[in-house]
């Protein structure tokens, strides 16, 4: 039971508070800003690397900044502070570790590093680094690990350095042999080994590197297990896919996949000093170690040792002559053709094969016998049968010629190397019976006579010479000449110059603008006819043609047969003062007048004018 | 009696008439018959020069073709072929030839992803493709300008005028597609000599990466002093190739590359 003492604990707040306080206000003045630079060693072998430890002590001071030295790695790894007060007197310091090395044999001289501590300036004294050559060098033990990021040196450490992040391995699933044949797509199993306790992220697929064998088919998928290889635990992401290539020989399997990798950064773990207390226990070394270790992350491409795969080139001897290229295990599935046929004649015959192996590289069977046939390429289409894509069937279905007429027993035949048994094969389909119209082709035999030697024997079956020689072209396609352009901007000109006749046609044709013009020829003519009136002196004239005039431009304006409008309408939808009402006014007012003979007054004639060209300008709506 | 004489004049006109037509062989029968008595070397090189005179001809690529597959030069031959299928896209000979050439050179062709697309793209040549888009675009443009011009007083007129504009636009439109999606023929080459070398850098002395092959199809890029860069489509292999190994299939577009420019079709101009 605890008994609590009012204002004890207040009390001991307060002196605790001062005392920090104390002990920090004295610490800068305490004693003089000291700086310290210390390798742990003078020499190390090339690739790996020594501590440096740079020590601030008596003062606040900024991140120093190694002056950078030509071939020598430096890497930071960390800092930390420490207090001390050892007789009444505070020491703060803080510690600075760098890993320096180089890939590179020779002396190297780290320079005076200088740092502003509390507003000046401090400088530490120059270290040498000497860096043995790996070959010749026996690290000493405790050497730390090379840093990170640095090429190996060689031997096992660089083994190590390699696999650091991991490694790619390739295996061949095939059984009872370790190589393969040209044109053949091989199982393969893509194993990455990562540690297990890093942490990775793939950031591509299985790339190969070299240019001997292609891949086809690598699952989407791959399947992750934790597996132990040589007392280390990894975790395994494996790949299925095929490997193929197309020359014999001996090549590196070079297949890689980019990564980024987190591991525990080994060089910078300094071992637990054990304190006291519940877990001061090796036990727990391990695995506080661990957690005190800090990872570093990197951008690496795991590649698979060249481990060489034998490619070995298909057997000459027991070639088929209708071999193609394919490579597997196949057998027919079905096919079909037609049971009449004439000579000459081209119809399709369609074929099914299935099996496994190299469908790319697969050519369509031939009938036979072949010298009674003349086939052409036709298509094909390919149906995987698993999702690997190496079993499969592949139909055909291509055009066929009889060059011999009469009744005839047809089979397919189609030839294949099976690498499990390292042997051509030759498939034949059951035979069918067929019925061949019209006459034999014969070939067109040469009519001159000749006593220069002998033709050599044809390698394969040569579609003939062209006889005929055809007329002249380009090889250049029109697209890449700039006819095409001229062409193109030809068609363009008509398009816009259809364009431009419509648009004028349509101009022409619209009613609204023949209405337009009507009314204006209209109003033109009865203009011409009043000044005619006038001239004459023709009272009554001159009104009734000038009133017809505005009657047009009114009409085409309210959008009504000119006859309509009257004094009436005008007076209802226009102001009395606007000059059409006015001068209609005095139109009616001279002809009720009864003066048919007589001067026109310029004031009508003005009144005209204006009346004329208030309608002129936009409509005068009522 | 003078009947008679005429009789015997005009036998003899036709007679010299007749035997001069069989003395006198054009250049390419000659050829056709070095082809025939086995003189394949010279029946090549008579070709070659027709085509240098008389400029491209389909069945004299295709007898050139043949004429290196008999002297066992299969570079040579498939590069022949494949200049012939450029002006004669659908003989079925021709596919039929140059098969057995790639076949006898092992330089197998990946089949693409979509055989379908690649058989109806493959089925005009480019040139066919070109001058199908530039007359289905005169056409359109004719149609435009007739329809503009004159009203089409009937209702079947104007319909049909509609549909064949339609056409003439899709047309187009396939024609443009077709002539994008094959726009990568103008850096084609061919590789014609069993040692052509696929090396580092654009020398002698570079090291050597790898051997295609004759007859093998490669990407051709740039070019520098007597190498040019190529590419080996399916495989990683890439480099410097020396130019008398290599040829391109459309030769003047790409000897001149720089100096052309190109279209938005891909398509490259020739200068």
């Amino acid at each position: 039971m605890v008994t609590r003492i009012p204002g004890c604990n207040t009390f001991l707040r307060r002196a605790t508070c001062a005392a920090a306080f104390l002990m920090l206000a004295l610490c800068p003045g305490a004693r003089g800003a000291e700086v310290q630079a210390q390798l742990d060693r003078d020499s190390v072998p090339a690739g790996n690397g020594a501590l440096l430890t740079l020590r601030i002590s008596g003062g606040r001071a900024g991140q120093p900044d190694i002056p950078p030295v030509e071939n020598l790695i430096v890497q930071p790894r960390g800092q930390s502070q420490q207090m001390q007060v050892i007789n009444g007197q505070t020491t703060v310091s803080v510690t600075y570790n760098y890993v320096v090395g180089s890939n590179t044999p020779g002396v190297y001289q780290i320079p005076a590093v200088e740092i502003m501590v509390d507003g000046k300036k401090f400088s530490t004294q120059p270290l040498k680094l000497k860096v043995l050559d790996a070959g010749a060098a026996n690290p000493p033990a405790g050497t730390p690990p090379s840093p990170p990021g640095s090429p190996p040196a060689g031997g096992a450490d660089a083994d190590a350095a390699e696999h650091r992040f991991g490694q790619l391995t390739v295996e061949l699933v095939l059984k009872d042999r370790n190589y393969l044949f040209v044109g053949e797509i091989a199982p393969v199993c893509i194993r990455a080994w990562i540690p297990a306790d890093a942490r990775a992220q793939l950031r591509s697929g299985i790339q190969p590197e070299g240019q001997a064998f292609t891949l086809h088919h690598v699952s989407d998928q791959p399947q992750q297990t934790q597996e132990r290889k040589d007392g280390k635990r990894y975790l395994v992401v494996t790949w299925f896919g095929g490997i193929s290539a197309t020359k014999a020989g001996k090549y590196p399997a070079s297949l890689s996949v980019n990564a980024t990798v987190a591991v525990r950064d080994t060089s910078a773990a300094t071992p637990r000093r054990r304190m006291g207390g519940p877990f001061d226990d090796p036990f727990f070394d391990r695995m506080l170690d661990d957690m005190n270790t800090p990872m570093i992350q990197k951008d690496v491409t795991l590649k698979s040792d060249d481990e060489q795969i034998e490619v070995r080139p298909l057997p000459s001897a027991g070639r088929p002559a209708e071999f193609t290229g394919a490579v597997g295990n196949f057998k027919f599935d079905t096919w079909e053709l037609p049971a009449t046929w004439t000579t000459g004649e081209p119809q399709q015959i369609f074929a099914r094969l299935s099996g496994s192996g190299n469908f790319a590289l697969m050519n369509a069977p031939q009938p036979g016998p072949a010298a009674a046939w003349k086939t052409y390429p036709g298509q094909s289409e390919f149906t995987p049968g698993d999702n690997a894509s190496f079993a499969g069937s592949k139909s055909f279905q291509f055009s066929a010629v009889p060059r011999k007429g009469g009744p005839q027993q047809v089979a397919l035949t189609f030839s294949f190397f099976d690498p499990a048994t390292a042997a051509y094969k030759t498939l034949t389909s059951p035979p069918r019976n067929i019925e061949v119209a019209g006459e034999d082709l014969v070939d067109a035999q040469p009519n001159t006579t000749t006593t220069a030697k002998e033709p050599d024997k044809p390698q394969d079956d040569l579609a003939g010479q062209h006889p005929a020689l055809t007329p002249p072209g380009t090889l250049v396609p029109l697209v890449s000449r700039p006819a095409f352009v001229r062409l193109l901007a030809a068609a363009a000109a008509l398009c816009g110059l259809g364009q431009l006749l419509a648009w004028l046609r349509r101009r022409r044709g619209d009613p609204q603008r023949r209405a337009r013009a009507a009314m204006e020829c209209a109003t033109r003519q009865a203009r011409q006819t009043a000044a005619q009136c006038a001239a004459a002196r023709d009272v009554a004239g001159f009104f009734a043609a000038a009133r017809r005039a505005i009657q047009h431009r009114l009409g085409a304006l309210w959008n009504q047969p000119a006859q309509a409008i009257t004094l009436a309408e005008i007076q209802a939808r226009l102001p009395a003062a606007s000059p059409v009402a006015r001068f209609f006014h005095e139109a009616y007012h001279q002809e009720y007048s009864r003066q048919t003979i007589g001067d026109i007054e310029p004031h009508w004639q003005a009144l005209l004018d204006e009346a004329l060209a208030s309608l002129t300008e936009p409509a005068p709506r009522p | 009696m003078t009947l008679y004489r005429l009789s015997h004049l005009i036998c003899l006109l036709l007679g010299s008439a007749a035997l001069g037509a069989a003395a006198t062989t054009t250049p390419f029968e000659q050829a056709n018959q070095h082809f025939k008595t086995g003189e394949f070397a010279a029946a090549a090189r008579a070709y070659e020069q027709l085509l240098t005179t008389e400029g491209p001809r389909a069945a004299v690529f295709y007898n050139l073709g043949n004429s290196y597959q008999r002297l066992g030069q299969f570079g040579p031959a498939i590069l022949a072929y494949e200049r012939a299928r450029l002006l004669s896209p659908r003989d079925p000979d021709l596919s039929v030839n140059l098969a057995l050439a790639r076949k006898a050179a092992a330089a197998f062709e990946e089949p693409g992803a979509h055989p379908r697309l690649d058989g109806l793209l493959n089925h005009l040549s480019c040139n066919e493709w070109s001058w199908l888009v530039a007359a289905a675009a005169l056409a359109l443009g004719g149609l435009t300008l007739v329809c503009g011009a004159v009203p089409l007083p009937r209702r079947w007129l104007r319909t049909s005028a509609r549909v064949a504009a339609a056409m003439a636009g899709i047309t187009i439109v396939t024609g443009a597609a077709a002539l994008y999606l094959r726009r990568g023929e103008h850096t084609r080459g061919i590789v014609l000599s069993a040692a052509a070398t696929v090396r580092l850098s654009p020398f002698d002395s570079a090291e050597a990466l790898g051997t295609p092959g004759p007859g093998r199809s490669v990407r051709l890029g740039a070019h520098t002093g007597a190498f040019r860069y190529v590419e080996v489509p399916a495989t990683h292999l890439r480099g410097w190739m020396a130019d008398a190994d290599v040829a391109a299939i459309i030769p003047s577009l790409i000897l001149n590359p720089k100096e052309g420019k190109g279209n938005r079709l891909g398509w490259r101009f020739l200068p």
